[in-house]
């Protein structure tokens, strides 16, 4: 069997003395989307800079097919992973082709690559997020909601195979999330493309994900399929929430409702 | 992509323009054809007897390709500067080079012996590289170097160093002090021919390298971490672009003094004509830097009838307006 596409064994991270991954185990395998869950602070974003290189583990091993990422060339490693973080630049004039384009940097050579070649994968990854339109638009004059399309189209037509999407829902409409979850199934589907999403979307993960990742205290509290983590239980224990979980009468997916505080 | 050929076109027609505005502005009148026979009566070799062909070839044009080659890197180093720092209010000198200049060209002044101005520019790239080093260095933490403390560190210095600026003049002769001021203003009067070639290939490997690496520019905007992910090896692309930008600085300081003014703003000017993708920027930058100075020297030349005044001065005075121009037209986002 070769080796999984990413994994993680016990990883453990702290910050100054706060310990905030305490031992964490994740196995992904080709074509698969990964639903990262868990309460603000948990350490899902840690979690994913340790897995794209940003961070080193303090203790465990991470590895992206067999190796860990400190190993990888800078682009080698780009055209395996993408990311799409949680901060956007706005400071610089740059038109949403522009910036989408700065992702077939690791396709490139030093005097450029093939132009026709990145003018279709730019082109692509615009049509996908709907920004044809905005194409030509600067950055700075677009909504919140756009420049995180714009991220995610940046991270497509960088041509990964795998991404990690650190809650790149936050600022979209519900359109446009249910637009994005469409977007990474038929990445996968259709290109094998596989994700690892952090995201604080219940029920819309339990619509689109394969598999859940339930964070809390440092640890995995909960993993497999969305039915057996998204619990009353378990979304208790973790966000200290009281929820109704019923299953979607038109797709049969989970639904977590929260109840209203009754005290 | 916005269309760049007309822009890059219409640019260099105005820098060749304001190089022959320059080449032809002066207290005697030099016609082209004095140029050119005074050229021919050697053979194209050495220097024309004729004194207006002289005039032309050794004080005037040299005077305008060193503006065109000041302009020129003080605009690229800003733009390097900006695109490494992601703030639109760097310049060149945001990190130490002035005020390393400074203390360099000061202590040239008053520590060796005669008036020759010979070491001046030595010792103020001396002082300009010793400083930016010492910031570099001192701004480096284990993950690498943090803008924020480049910054931090950049002020920090900067201020020691005008303490010592002030303190250097306070403890030095007064017939000393004036010379070096003067020459710390900015000036392009120094430049003779071969000032422009001890200028060229600085100038020359300095704007190549950042054209060179100019996608990186690009996506150092984005911040470190996706510029990291993209697949750019971050702090290496950073210490490059850190002591090219420099280099250019101190190099520029060395042969003219400080001109200010001019990397911070024909960035921004540049910026508002071809976006901020560096394989367009840079060029457009050089050539719209080079024509600004050069104007601006003219200006200085002729502008008072009792002499002339720092061209310093005149980037300044030009440059704040067109800067609130850029700000308000804007909307506030330089």
């Amino acid at each position: 069997m070769s080796a999984a596409l990413l994994s993680a064994t016990g990883v453990r991270f702290r910050y100054r003395e706060q310990e905030v991954l305490a031992g964490v185990d994740l196995e992904m395998g080709e074509g698969e989307m990964v639903i990262l869950l868990g309460p603000n602070g948990v350490g899902k974003s840690t979690l994913l800079k340790i897995f794209s290189g940003l961070l080193p583990p303090h203790s465990g091993e991470v590895s992206l097919l067999g190796r860990p990422p400190a190993s990888y060339g800078r682009r080698e490693m780009a055209r395996l992973l993408s990311v799409v973080g949680q901060d956007l630049p706005v400071d610089f004039p740059m038109a949403v082709e522009e910036y989408v384009a700065l992702g077939r940097f690791p396709h490139q050579g030093f005097f450029g690559g093939s132009a026709a070649e990145d003018r279709e994968q730019m082109e692509r990854a615009l049509v996908m997020t709907g920004l044809m339109e905005l194409r030509r638009r600067g950055l700075g004059e677009i909504s919140a909601g756009e420049r995180q399309r714009a991220a995610v189209a940046r991270a497509i037509c960088q041509g990964a195979r795998v991404m990690l999407l650190d809650e790149p829902t936050a600022f979209l409409d519900i359109y446009h999330r249910v637009a994005f979850y469409e977007i990474l199934t038929r990445l996968k589907e259709n290109c094998g493309i596989s994700a690892l999403v952090a995201s604080h979307d219940l029920s819309l993960c339990a619509e689109y994900g394969e598999r859940i990742l339930l964070l809390s205290g440092g640890k995995v509290m909960a993993s497999g399929k969305p039915e057996e983590v998204l619990t009353p239980e378990n979304v208790w224990e973790a966000y200290g929430v009281a929820v109704t979980c019923d299953r979607n009468p038109a797709t049969g997916a989970v639904r977590v409702t929260p109840l209203r505080s009754t005290t | 992509m916005r269309r760049t050929s007309p822009i890059l076109a219409v640019l260099l027609g105005a820098f060749l323009g304001a190089i022959a505005l320059s080449v032809s502005t002066g207290p005697t009148a030099v016609s082209l054809r004095q140029v050119v026979d005074g050229l021919t009566a050697n053979g194209w070799r050495g220097i024309p007897s004729d004194t207006g062909a002289r005039v032309v070839l050794t004080l005037r044009l040299p005077r305008a390709l060193l503006g065109a080659l000041v302009g020129g890197a003080l605009s690229s180093s800003g733009v390097a500067f900006q695109a490494l720092l992601r703030n639109p209010l760097a310049d060149p000198y945001i990190l130490g080079v002035s005020g390393g200049a400074a203390v360099g060209a000061l202590a040239a002044f008053l520590l060796l012996p005669g008036d020759s101005f010979l070491p001046l520019p030595l010792c103020a790239f001396l002082g300009a590289a010793l400083a930016a080093s010492g910031v570099f260095l001192m701004a480096r933490h284990r993950r690498g170097v943090s803008r924020e403390r480049l910054i931090l560190m950049g002020v920090v210095v900067g201020a020691f160093l005008n303490a010592l600026i002030m303190l250097m003049v306070a403890f030095s002769p007064p017939g000393k002090i004036p010379g070096a001021l003067y020459w710390l203003m900015g000036d392009l009067g120094l430049g003779t021919l071969p000032r422009v070639g001890v200028l060229l290939p600085y100038v020359a490997v300095g704007t190549g390298i950042l054209f060179l690496l100019s996608r990186g520019l690009d996506l150092l905007l984005l911040g470190d971490e996706p510029a990291f992910t993209s697949g750019l090896p971050v702090e290496k692309v950073k210490t490059a672009v850190y002591l090219t930008a420099s280099l250019l600085a101190g190099s520029v300081v060395a042969v003219s003094g400080l001109i200010g003014f001019v990397g911070l703003i024909v960035p921004h000017g540049a910026r508002v004509l071809v976006g901020s993708g560096h394989r367009r920027l840079l060029p457009v930058a050089f050539l719209l830097g080079g024509t600004f100075l050069i104007l601006a020297d003219v200006l200085a030349r002729t502008a008072s009838p009792s002499g002339e005044l720092p061209v310093g001065a005149v980037t300044a005075l030009s440059g704040a307006p067109f800067f609130l121009y850029l700000l308000r037209r804007n909307g506030g986002k330089p």
